[in-house]
């Protein structure tokens, strides 16, 4: 579904990224990891079209959409619950949710709607609500949600549990899951190993821009070690 | 009763203080330019008001063509000369904001005379009413009429509408909103139309009440409405509209209680600058 090939991305002159190789199937889950600094907010960010991408391909549904605008890209089936989730703050739940599914007629938002809202109960319950008054793990689920009322094939999450009580962590986590039942394709980008790891089908390691460690969801879990050792690497340099 | 009066005339003006403010507040909001050249948007509906009405003798048509001329004016200043700056650092949209006011000084001058111009048959300004020992004339009426009514549309347009609530993500995370769809240039150019037309009609409103429309009007008024939206917490609706009606308020005790030491017009900055000694971030100001 989602295919990066050769791909180098940065801020101007700066290479935050360079020579990635990276798929993501629908209906699986790819987690990118690697220590602070090793470039996945700028990958993610430049598969949404945020952040410049220098070299190689992003192939999106066997089309080239490396040049494409944010909003182009988003129409075409590519979501983001962008790190710091990002949602608007002054708005509500519901309006939050209706910026999300703003290319889509009334009907269809609708019962985008009803979807996101069926997978996160919570949000229904505070939909008049102002976002900013959300707790860390709600925001979280309405950032998600806001980005599935495009109807995504591909849904990117950067940082899932950053800063979430550990239950909320887990009934993200099963949304993820549930998402993937669906056959949608989900980007993760995770500090937290251990739940990553469990729920990968693909792992990439970021490590200083470059390829540290790459292998399918079941080999990763077999030597975790491995990852746990390329995660430390930002401490020892 | 005196004193109730000059609640009630301070409350007036503090309502096209609002009209005039809150455009101000939206340009900030959406582009952090401080959108001096307001004042010739303003400046223009009230001419343009001046002849449809001297023309017509209809006050509808001088509000609705001067709504539609500073409703034009306005959209036309950003597509000409912000849009192909927007990437500088703010100042620089405001010298440039200085320098439309100050062209367009000149060209009213040119276009309509130095002295300025006053209505053939201001019956709007001689009517008056009376109630508990108060009078006031129909312009005054319409001051607060046209400001509530312009602010409600406004507030159900941000509230209720799915241009308001794009608009509003637009205000919020211009980026964000733009990546699901939503055109950000469409939503700045709603937002100088909106600005504009409040503007166009306060304009109308306040040649109506000095019956005199002159090529420098807009000045004094925009200065206000720039301590205005600073006392209001840069950017915030319900602060612009609060300092509005405050500022309105303390300008109309102040000229009787002052007048000796200032004239109107620095009250307001008097106010700023005492506001802002005791509450730096405005009335309401959050931090």
């Amino acid at each position: 579904m989602l295919e990066l090939r050769g791909f180098g991305c940065g801020y101007g002159l700066v290479q935050a990224v360079e020579g990635l190789d990276l798929v993501v199937r629908g209906g699986e889950i790819t987690a990118l990891l690697g220590p602070n600094g090793a470039g996945k907010t700028s990958t993610i960010m430049a598969i949404a079209g945020h952040v410049e991408t220098h070299a190689g391909t992003i192939e999106f549904l066997g089309e080239d959409i490396t040049r494409l605008a944010p909003a182009e890209r988003t129409r075409r089936g590519i979501a983001l619950a962008p790190e710091g989730r990002r949602i608007f703050p002054d708005l509500t739940v519901a309006e939050n949710l209706l910026v999300g599914g703003y290319t889509h007629a009334a009907a269809e938002a609708a019962r985008a709607e009803e979807s996101v809202l069926t997978l996160f109960p919570r949000l229904r319950e505070r939909l008049r609500q102002h976002a900013g008054s959300l707790s860390g793990g709600e925001q979280q689920m309405l950032a998600i949600g806001r980005a599935l009322m495009a109807r995504p094939k591909l849904l990117m999450v950067d940082e899932l549990s950053l800063g979430l009580m550990p239950a909320m962590v887990d009934l993200c986590f099963k949304a993820l899951l549930e998402l993937k039942r669906q056959g949608i394709g989900v980007l993760l980008v995770e500090q937290n190993t251990k739940r990553a790891l469990a729920a990968a089908d693909r792992v990439v390691v970021l490590v200083s821009g470059r390829t540290a460690y790459a292998a399918d969801g079941e080999q990763a879990r077999r030597d975790p070690d491995m990852v746990e050792s390329f995660l430390g690497l930002k401490e020892m340099t | 009763m005196y004193y109730v009066e000059l609640l009630l005339v301070g409350l007036i003006w503090g309502c096209t203080y609002a009209m005039m403010a809150l455009g101000l507040t939206l340009v900030y909001g959406l582009l952090r330019i401080l959108h001096v050249a307001q004042a010739t948007v303003f400046t223009l509906g009230a001419y343009i008001g001046l002849l449809a009405a001297n023309h017509t003798g209809s006050l509808a048509a001088a509000f609705v063509t001067g709504a539609l001329a500073a409703g034009a004016l306005g959209p036309l200043i950003y597509r000409l000369v912000y849009q192909p700056i927007l990437d500088r650092p703010p100042f620089v949209a405001l010298v440039a904001s200085i320098g439309v006011l100050v062209a367009m000084e000149d060209g009213f001058r040119l276009l309509f005379g130095p002295y300025g111009l006053s209505f053939e048959n201001n019956v709007w300004f001689t009517t008056t009413y009376s109630f508990a020992g108060m009078t006031v004339n129909l312009v005054q009426v319409w001051m607060v009429v046209a400001a509530v009514l312009l602010l409600s549309a406004f507030a159900v347009f941000a509230t209720r509408t799915r241009a308001g609530v794009a608009w509003r993500a637009t205000v919020s995370d211009p980026a964000m909103a733009e990546s699901f769809g939503i055109s950000v240039t469409g939503v700045r150019y709603v937002n100088f139309l909106i600005a504009s037309v409040l503007a166009g009609v306060a304009g109308v409103l306040v040649g109506l009440l000095n019956n005199l429309v002159e090529p420098g009007m807009g000045g004094v008024i925009a200065y206000k409405g720039l301590a205005i939206i600073v006392l209001g917490g840069l950017g915030s609706v319900p602060g612009t509209l609060a300092a509005s009606l405050v500022l309105g308020v303390v300008e109309s005790y102040g000229t009787v209680f002052l007048d000796k030491l200032l004239d109107r017009d620095a009250i307001a900055f008097l106010f700023l600058i005492v506001v802002l000694m005791i509450r730096p971030h405005g009335l309401l100001g959050a931090r």
